[in-house]
């Protein structure tokens, strides 16, 4: 994605001076400061008190984070969530770059039905997370589910289950329901990337003799490389911020015991159901390190990206 | 690369907008009082289903009380207790809040925002101290509110499949053992429950448990440390939690609570262990289900001298102590202490009130308080151990997950609880 460097437009010629074009940068700038640079700035002083109920007490310093990683139920839930967490993103991303990205160089090379087909895949994304959450949780119920119904219904008795009580089937199946609703989102970049590509490159090495798994491999595949980074970094956001579908599937503690918990439950259940008078603190303390977490990985990913693609161009 | 970095702080904020929430608004100065005679007091609840009802309740007060009109809202349950702490911390908020009960109480009491009501109020000593402490505060001791409602726990059972299976309602353990186990050779469930959400869990326990473990007594030898929750007792109490596996429904760790709810109104299972909070469910989704209730019967070495209904106080009315109506506010307060307003709770709202001396016309309601009147207990971990992160129950419903699933014992169940209410429970001897 270039950035602009010049204020300039080149399209239109109109030039506009520095303060006019602070003027129109300002409401945007209003709006971020008040609804996100502002409550993040709070969450962090928060974190650095003690409180009780919502009433600010002591400066702490940096007591609460002690407490998330060394006092029960924190040091044993943080790690257990986090882990959940990493699952979704690798998850999602396998979905994403096997059955999304096939599905995408399927619909470019086909063309037929390609509009029908990328509506249908993004149908899901267009659903509520918790309806589709709740959606799954009723087909896949032991006792009045479809799901196991059908494999019973066919012969495979064993295979039928309760899998969303079973700790070690539970967390896969909110694997499986976060990128089932999310497919049709890589379908589309790819899409959109795969016909940002021109055809004529396709067709030179074509008749240079490359064969078709050679041609993805080497132009289209390194071509789609910026793609596969916008997809990788918003999916990585997606997956720590999870909080709609293992909530629709497993509830605010993550059930069956803690099998589906992930930090944004972790957090919910810290801030508004926990026992703690100074659950602001605690959850304030939980809320900063997920951001920064995500801040870092997030700014390191597209560093990383940055820098692949510009050692192929 | 700014922008990049700023488009992604846009995409990751939402973790800090949804702490937003929370965000304890300034004090705001309060504004002159309303003129005229007549005062409006502001009632604020949860119980967005019970909107007509209470219109129709605080008609009859009105009309005793001329002068003060009551305003009542009600918001939406799951929201309830932000919107509660926002409404206290300012000055637009209510006069009368309707309250959570136990440790949930405790963040308003200590943030001030709840004036104390033991000399302003009548007749809160005719309320059975352990609903009445729903409404105290754990530090001072002093009441802050009137209890609403009583939430007994009890077996449901289906009449019908007990009469055609010609079975009667246990008076025994091994009549309990022998009713299950021929509910299974007739290929009934025996009990619905639902174990895919964790906090049914410590109900179930307790429904089963609570007098093999002595409920009322092991709770004061609980408090004053001369008990844990590894005392063999409450262990036993959880193994036979374990033993109850074979009368649930094979793979029941998948089954949630409106499964279970289902599986027992459809009359796909004959029991159901659950809240007095049931009944009206149970009414509204079937409403032809012929219902019924009991204690569990004494298991063997119970500690308890008779069965118990375990119980717990469910919300309380509040004074806000920044109100301008305080006076109109302590004349509603005593009115809800009332058995005039307690039997509206019950004949209105349909719940238990938890004043003495309300009569039930709903049968089933009947039968379960008078069961709860024989023998009661507390249902011990949401009235004592809702006081501290984690609470008992967020950490006994998962383990007794596990227990069904295999990857747990009683033992180690009971261990675990103790670790966790250690975090900040410390007995007073």
């Amino acid at each position: 994605m270039p950035v602009t460097k010049t204020r300039r437009s080149r399209h239109t010629g109109i030039t506009l001076s520095r303060r006019a074009g602070m003027v129109f940068v300002l409401p945007a700038l209003i709006l971020f400061v008040i609804f996100i640079l502002y409550p993040l700035v709070t969450a962090l002083s928060y974190s650095l008190f003690d409180w009780t109920g919502i009433v600010r007490g002591d400066f702490s310093v940096l007591d609460n984070y002690v407490t998330i990683f060394t006092q029960l139920p924190y040091k044993d839930a943080i790690p257990n969530a986090f882990v959940h967490n990493i699952l979704l993103f690798v998850g999602a991303m396998v979905f994403q770059n096997t059955i999304g990205l096939g599905l995408a160089v399927l619909l470019h090379r086909v063309r037929r039905f390609k509009r029908f087909f990328q509506t249908v895949y993004t149908l899901p994304y267009l659903v509520s997370p918790l309806v589709v959450g709740y959606l799954w949780s009723l087909m896949l119920s032991p006792l009045f589910g479809p799901v196991n119904a059908i494999l019973k219904g066919v012969g495979l008795d064993a295979l039928a289950q309760p899998w969303l009580g079973n700790p070690t089937t539970a967390i896969w199946v909110v694997v499986f329901v976060t990128a089932w609703q999310w497919v049709g989102f890589p379908v589309l970049l790819y899409g959109a990337a795969l016909g940002g590509i021109p055809d004529e490159i396709d067709e030179a090495a074509s008749l240079d003799g490359a064969s078709s798994w050679q041609r993805f491999r080497d132009i289209t595949g390194p071509l789609l490389l910026p793609a596969i980074g916008t997809v990788s970094v918003l999916t990585f956001i997606g997956a720590m911020e999870a909080f709609a579908i293992p909530y629709a599937l497993g509830g605010s503690a993550g059930n069956p015991a803690g099998a589906t918990d992930v930090l944004s439950l972790l957090f919910y259940r810290t801030a508004f159901e926990s026992g703690s008078s100074n659950a602001i603190g605690t959850s304030s303390a939980i809320a900063t390190l997920l951001f920064l977490f995500i801040f870092g990985v997030a700014l390191l990913m597209t560093w990383l990206m940055r820098r692949a693609e510009r050692r192929l161009y | 690369m700014m922008r990049r970095a700023l488009s992604l702080a846009a995409g990751v904020a939402g973790v800090a907008l949804l702490l937003g929430g929370c965000a304890p608004s300034a004090p705001v100065n309060e504004t002159a009082a309303s003129s005229g005679d007549d005062v409006t007091l502001k009632v604020w609840s949860w119980r967005t289903e019970d909107i007509d009802a209470y219109n129709t309740i605080f008609d009859v007060f009105e009309k005793e009380h001329p002068g003060i009109t009551v305003d009542f809202e009600a918001f939406q349950n799951t929201e309830y207790n932000q919107i509660l702490t926002t409404g206290l911390a300012g000055s637009d908020g209510p006069d009368v809040p309707m309250v959570r009960a136990y440790g949930q109480l405790q963040p308003n009491i200590e943030a001030g925002q709840l004036d104390p009501i033991d000399d302003i109020v009548d007749g809160l000593d005719d309320i059975a101290p352990s609903v009445l402490a729903g409404a105290k505060g754990k530090a001072d001791g002093k009441t802050y509110a009137v209890p609403l409602a009583t939430q007994t726990l009890q077996m449901f059972y289906n009449k019908d499949i007990f009469k055609e299976n010609g079975l009667e309602v246990p008076t025994t353990w091994d009549e309990f053992i022998a009713l299950n186990d021929t509910l299974l050779e007739k290929g009934i469930t025996p009990m619905a429950l639902g174990v895919k959400d964790d906090w049914m869990m410590p109900i179930f326990a307790d429904i089963v448990g609570s007098a093999r473990y002595g409920g009322s007594a092991f709770e004061g030898e609980v408090l004053d440390g001369s008990k844990t929750f590894e005392d063999p007792d409450y262990v036993a109490s959880l193994q036979i939690v374990a033993d109850m596996k074979k009368y649930l429904t094979p793979d029941v760790v998948g089954v949630s609570y409106t499964d279970s709810q289902v599986q027992f109104t459809s009359g796909q299972a004959a029991q159901f262990p659950g809240g007095s909070f049931e009944i009206a469910t149970f009414a509204s989704q079937a409403p032809d289900l012929n219902i019924g209730s009991y204690q569990v019967p004494l298991p063997p070495d119970a500690v308890s001298p008779t069965p118990v209904s375990p119980a717990y106080a469910d919300g309380n009315f509040a004074i806000n102590s920044k109100s301008k109506n305080k006076e109109a506010a302590a004349e509603l307060l005593n009115w809800l202490a009332t058995p005039e307003f307690g039997q509206l709770v019950a004949d209105d709202l349909n719940q238990f009130s938890a004043i003495p001396g309300v009569t039930y016309s709903n049968e089933v309601m009947q039968e379960a308080w008078d069961n709860y009147q024989k023998g009661e207990a507390p249902y011990l971990l949401l009235v004592d151990f809702r006081y501290g992160d984690p609470l008992g129950t967020a950490v006994l419903g998962p383990q007794i997950q596990k227990i069904f699933m295999g990857e747990q014992d009683a033992a180690g169940a009971a261990t675990a609880l103790q670790d966790g209410i250690s975090q900040w429970f410390t007995p007073t001897p």
